[in-house]
């Protein structure tokens, strides 16, 4: 490990802490914009008939009219500590909340994440070694059409034609093996596009390589050097699409927990959004934002121990394949 | 699935026959289609003579039939005229979307590329922190703030497409400056400001066309996500995502949902065919 | 102090369950009553799965007894100290007899004894009163609210004893006794109720005395409940008072209400809950018991803003209330579970009287009073007057999941009248700041609205004692004031109820209430193999009486 390298990694981790700070203020900000909360609306459902008066009172008397920065300072010294606060429609703590559901996420996430890996892989291989004739233009296609798809429709078909029809899982328990997997292909579809995209892309490149010529002649199998000459090399860039990924991983389980009626992060969000309960949007945005940041950290501090061709230059990272700056289809995200 | 049948994916074979024209069969596909959804938002009228909003009561939850293409919803208004009518929404509501991430993260990419230095180090961070916030939560967020309709979905997603825009852009241009021609330019002691505009900016628009286009199949998606979530117009508002979502309460008359998924399923398909053809005409 | 006889509330009692008995088999439109009865005794044990779509926020007792969804959960895990069945009959429940004084400002409550919390406290006199306490005041500075429609008259309770409790009130407060059976008020148990707010917000943690404690739940997911087995403290009036039979009740989230039904349709569950209208008649067809029980109160209708022009003319009014052609909207957007309105208040209500006259869709007569008012129609069709069109902006009610439909069809039906209709839908957050009775931009207002006794209904329409105002008539309109007077001041049911007849005649006439159609807030789809649940005054299923026939 080079000096070179250390200061390209202290850089990085500097500019991820700022990243994550400035993050948690602007969610603050855009949330504090929303124009109610939960509290008064539960005050103002018509049902529990309390007048004018009475919900001025007990609004006053709960203390909801702090001055913004106030209310910044005491929420960003919160965060800070791991105090994420109570959440104003459950009146419980919001890290009890999100710790609730979480495990729920991140089994949908990785599953969604495994089925987007293995389907853009296949796809990728098909495009090399399916013959024209069979279809190797209709597959350079799919990545398109899974960019095309809203993901509520894959998801709304997948539970009729499996659910109902030919009954692999109950609706009523979306927890399950068959469940999950579905809600998985549902949410792994579009995220499968970006990574085949640069997949296929990196596979034409290195195909045209001196190398790989060379092992084809020697009459090695189609396979083995798609998956020992080709898919290695070709891999490395996906890291860093992977890592862009996990943005789209938690924006899509919002609509595929909805669907499938997973209680996760997505679900928590969506009752959150409808009740305004700004401590635990505040909270989830500003987690998601910290994930994302992690996550891109690592990828970018392994890519230059993985990829042997990338220097350190001056505490900068220069590479082939540019990971700092990707491709259109690399940053292209996906639609949930 | 509906790519069976979906002319856009098959027939690069045949694409020779259009070499003259340098213009592939799917591409001029998907440029009819596109065409024929512009159309619709610009004169829905010429396309159906049934209205999107009043229905006959009596004709509720037809199925499609020559009458009804696309059959008839929970009040008998015919899903197909539904469509069209809500076309000019759908596409008007993208197209806020990209206006205003190609205006404002074009700006931005510009300006940190050109200037570079410490603006260009505040904006990095500034766009570090919108690429971190998941895109569709930061959409969802931004549309609760500002409120549930379709320009406010329109808007929410515009501003979360800034980020990738400034990136883009802000390659785009420190690549241009770096070009001999822009050197020379500069060498020849020409100003600033009329080398972004001569030099610089042409060369970063044509790779932020395609990206432009891809936007605007993409942000249909997104706003038709929002639509889903019931982030959208309230009745009697007929845009595709809204469409779907209704029709998602009736699944046992099916082609409430699959009527307007597919229409934009094509569209948004067609949309990024063109934007990968202008991608590789470039 | 007048003394209730036992004898009049036994016999009472007896008629009670006859009754409710009867209103719950049809309620449950059961396939075959003749042989649920005779053949299917009651079966010990089972599990039901009751599919939601939503179980609402926080559960605060205080803050979510009346909730939608939450009051499910609520109604099998506590119990009332009276029952009030779906005819708004009242009946004893934990408390087995009540006395009040002469200007119904003292009450005396008689407990039942040998009632326990499920974590072993006694529901007893002191456990009553802690009760009352924190259902009048709440803990506001905790963020525990009071609840909402309890009377803001309460003074204070005392334990007379283990068994009897003396409530007192500043001014005569009749609706007390109705009240108790409300779906409010909860009995919790002292040491629940002393917990701070984000204890009390663990539905683990609070205790009730009901037939079924919670076992499990797991936020916007589900609600286990396990029976209890030494529950014997039922309401008489449902027949049953010893344990329940089903052995667990499990709620369960399903978000999107197709799938909630597909759900019963594939055996995968028992219930589901507010099903799309549109699919009743089918799954009737298809042997499935769909139940619409109607609740006490309002029915759902428009509120009408008198202040805001152009709805200050009567004529105006009376062409709107004209020109909604109520059939339709049950023919369209509902099924045949629906009922007419027949009123402003549900047909159900006692003192409800049938106005149907006045409710009659007579577009002619819409037109010829729009002519009358100098309304004109214009060459697109739309009428106008000093160069005003004539306009109506409905708010789309976000609790009531059929209201924009109904909005839809009745924009058309307007429409065609020459009115330019705009339908504006609001979430729920956004709906409760922006839109509100007799509001500068909010012509007519929404309602869906439970009240415990129609005696309450003449002074939520006026501005007097914080009444509501609903169609901001100030004091401009007397006789609806005078009606109101007359109405708080009588001294019996007989001479209250030409009154009431009176003021829905009056309310209507003038057009300051358009109903649109009775409501069925809560529509319940059941496999046809569960039997004998009851619903009571708010329209809630309980499963308490409820089994599994084979």
């Amino acid at each position: 490990m080079s000096n070179a390298y250390l200061t390209y990694a202290a850089k990085r981790l500097g500019q991820a802490v700022v990243v994550i700070l400035l993050a948690y203020i602007f969610t603050f900000v855009v949330v504090s914009i929303l124009p109610g909360d939960p509290i008064t609306s539960v005050l103002r459902n018509p049902q529990n008939g309390f007048t004018e008066q009475e919900i001025a009172e007990i609004i006053a008397a709960q203390g909801l009219d702090k001055p913004i920065i106030v209310q910044l300072w005491n929420a960003l010294s919160g965060f800070l500590t791991g105090d994420l606060g109570m959440s104003m429609r459950s009146n419980r703590p919001v890290a009890t909340l999100i710790a609730e559901v979480l495990p729920s996420t991140l089994i949908l996430a990785s599953a969604g994440l495994a089925v987007a890996l293995v389907l853009a892989l296949l796809v990728a291989y098909g495009t090399r070694f399916v013959p024209k004739k069979y279809g190797q233009g209709l597959l350079r296609g799919f990545p398109s059409l899974f960019l095309s798809v809203p993901n509520f429709v894959i998801g709304l078909m997948l539970i009729h034609i499996f659910g109902f029809q030919l009954g692999l899982f109950r609706v009523i328990n979306p927890d399950s093996f068959w469940a999950t997997f579905f809600a998985a292909i549902a949410l792994g579809i579009p995220v499968s596009a970006q990574i085949a995209e640069v997949l296929i892309a990196n596979l034409d490149k290195e195909a045209e390589q001196e190398y790989a010529t060379v092992a084809r002649s020697r009459g090695i199998g189609q396979a083995r050097l798609f998956a020992t000459h080709l898919l290695k090399p070709a891999s490395l860039p996906v890291v860093t699409v992977v890592a862009l990924t996990i943005g789209e991983l938690l924006g899509g389980s919002l609509i595929t927990e909805t669907v499938y009626g997973r209680t996760g992060i997505g679900s928590l969000v969506q009752r959150s959004v409808s009740t305004q309960d700004l401590p635990v949007l505040q909270a989830v945005v500003s987690l998601g934002a910290v994930v994302f940041v992690l996550v891109n950290l690592i990828a970018d501090l392994l890519y230059p121990l993985l990829d042997p061709r990338v220097k350190i230059v001056g505490g900068r990272k220069r590479s082939p394949t540019t990971a700092d700056e990707p491709s259109i289809g690399a940053t292209k995200a996906v639609a949930p | 699935m509906s790519f069976v049948s979906n002319p856009s994916l098959r027939g690069s074979g045949s694409a020779s026959r259009f070499a003259a024209f340098r213009l592939p069969v799917t591409v001029a596909l998907s440029l009819l289609i596109v065409t024929i959804v512009l159309a619709w938002s610009l004169a829905p009228s010429l396309f159906t003579s049934y209205s999107p909003v009043v229905g006959v009561p009596a004709d509720k939850l037809l199925g499609p039939s020559f009458a009804h293409w696309f059959g008839t919803d929970h009040l008998g208004r015919d899903v197909y005229a539904r469509v069209v009518y809500g076309t000019a929404s759908s596409v008007t509501s993208a197209l806020i979307a990209v206006v205003i991430g190609v205006l404002f993260g074009g700006l931005i990419g510009l300006i940190s590329g050109f200037l570079g230095g410490w603006v260009d180090v505040i904006f990095a961070r500034l766009v570090d922190v919108l690429l971190a916030i998941p895109k569709f939560l930061l959409a969802v967020i931004i549309v609760t703030a500002i409120g549930f309709e379709t320009i406010n979905a329109a808007i929410a997603t515009g501003v979360s497409a800034v980020a990738i825009f400034a990136r883009v852009t802000r390659a785009e241009v420190i690549k241009t400056r770096q070009a001999t021609f822009v050197e020379a330019a500069f060498l020849s002691g020409g100003s600033r400001w009329f080398i972004l505009w001569r030099h610089v900016l042409p060369n970063a628009s044509r790779s932020i066309l395609p990206l432009a286009v891809l936007q605007f199949g993409e942000s249909i998606l997104v706003i038709a996500s929002l639509a889903f979530l019931g982030y959208g117009d309230p009745p009697p508002a007929s845009d595709w995502g809204l469409l779907i979502s209704i029709g998602k309460d009736y699944l046992k008359w099916p082609w409430l949902v699959y009527a307007p998924a597919f229409v934009t399923i094509l569209t948004v398909l067609s949309v990024n065919r063109i934007s990968r053809w202008l991608r590789k005409t470039d | 102090m007048t003394e209730r006889s036992s004898l009049l509330s036994l016999s009472r009692r007896r008629l009670l369950v006859g009754a409710s008995i009867a209103a719950a088999l049809v309620a449950t439109n059961a396939i075959d009553f003749s042989s649920a009865l005779a053949a299917d005794a009651p079966r010990e044990g089972g599990d039901i799965t009751f599919l939601i779509d939503s179980l609402g926020d926080t559960w605060i007792p205080n803050n979510s007894a009346i909730s939608s969804f939450q009051g499910h959960i609520w109604g099998h895990v506590t119990d009332k100290l009276l029952y009030v069945d779906a005819e708004g009959k009242v009946s004893p429940w934990l408390v087995e007899r009540w006395d009040q004084n002469d200007n119904a400002t003292e009450f005396t409550l008689h407990l039942k004894s040998g009632v326990t919390f499920s974590d072993g406290e006694a529901l007893d006199a002191k456990a009553v009163v802690a009760n009352l306490d924190i259902w009048y005041a709440g803990r506001k500075n905790e963020g525990i609210n009071p609840i909402g429609l309890f009377p803001k008259t309460y003074d204070r309770a005392e334990a007379v004893d283990g068994a009897t409790v003396k409530v007192f009130f500043k001014k005569p407060t009749l609706g007390f006794i109705p009240t108790l059976g409300y779906h409010g008020s909860i009995l919790v148990s002292p040491k629940s109720i002393a917990q701070p707010a984000s204890e009390q917000a663990d539905l683990s943690k609070t205790a009730g005395s009901g037939p079924y404690v919670v076992e499990s739940w797991k936020e916007g997911d589900h609600v286990t409940l396990v029976k209890r087995k030494d529950y014997n403290w039922g309401p008489a009036a449902v027949g049953h008072t010893g344990p329940a039979f089903l052995d667990t009740i499990t709620y369960k989230l399903v978000s999107e209400p197709s799938l909630r039904v597909a759900s019963v349709q594939s055996g995968q569950a028992d219930v589901a809950y507010n099903a799309s209208p549109q699919e009743l008649k089918s799954l009737k067809e298809e042997g499935f018991t769909v139940a619409t029980p109607r609740y006490l109160g309002f029915v759902n209708g428009w509120a009408v803003n008198t202040k805001l022009p152009p709805y200050d003319d009567v004529k105006v009014r009376q062409a709107l209330q004209a020109g909604v052609n109520r059939q339709e909207i049950i023919d369209t957007v509902y099924t045949p579970d629906w009922h007419l309105a027949t009123s402003f208040i549900q047909s159900n209500v006692p003192g409800a009287t049938d106005q149907s006259a006045l409710l009659a869709y007579d577009p002619a007569k819409a037109e010829k009073l729009l002519d009358e008012a100098g309304w004109v129609k214009g060459a697109n069709g739309i009428r106008s007057k000093d160069g005003k069109e004539l306009a109506l902006t409905i708010h789309s009610n976000p609790y009531l999941a059929t209201s924009k439909s109904v909005d839809e069809l009745i924009a058309q039906q307007l429409g065609k009248l020459g009115w330019k209709v705009v339908i504006r839908a609001y979430d729920v957050v956004t709906y409760g700041e922006k839109v509100k009775f007799g509001g500068a931009a909010v012509p007519t207002y929404e309602v869906t609205r439970s009240f415990i006794d129609a005696g309450t209904v003449a002074g939520i329409l006026t501005n007097a004692n914080n009444g509501e105002n609903w169609f901001a008539l100030d004091d401009r309109d007397t006789k609806i004031n005078d009606l109101r007077d007359k109405i708080a001041g009588a001294g019996s049911l007989e001479e209250r109820g030409p009154l009431l007849d009176d003021l829905q005649k009056h309310v209507l006439d003038q057009g300051y209430f358009i109903p649109r159609t009775q409501i069925v807030q809560r529509i319940y789809v059941q496999s046809p193999t569960l039997k004998g649940e009851v619903y009571n005054g708010v329209a809630y299923a309980s499963y308490y009486t409820a089994f599994i026939a084979d």
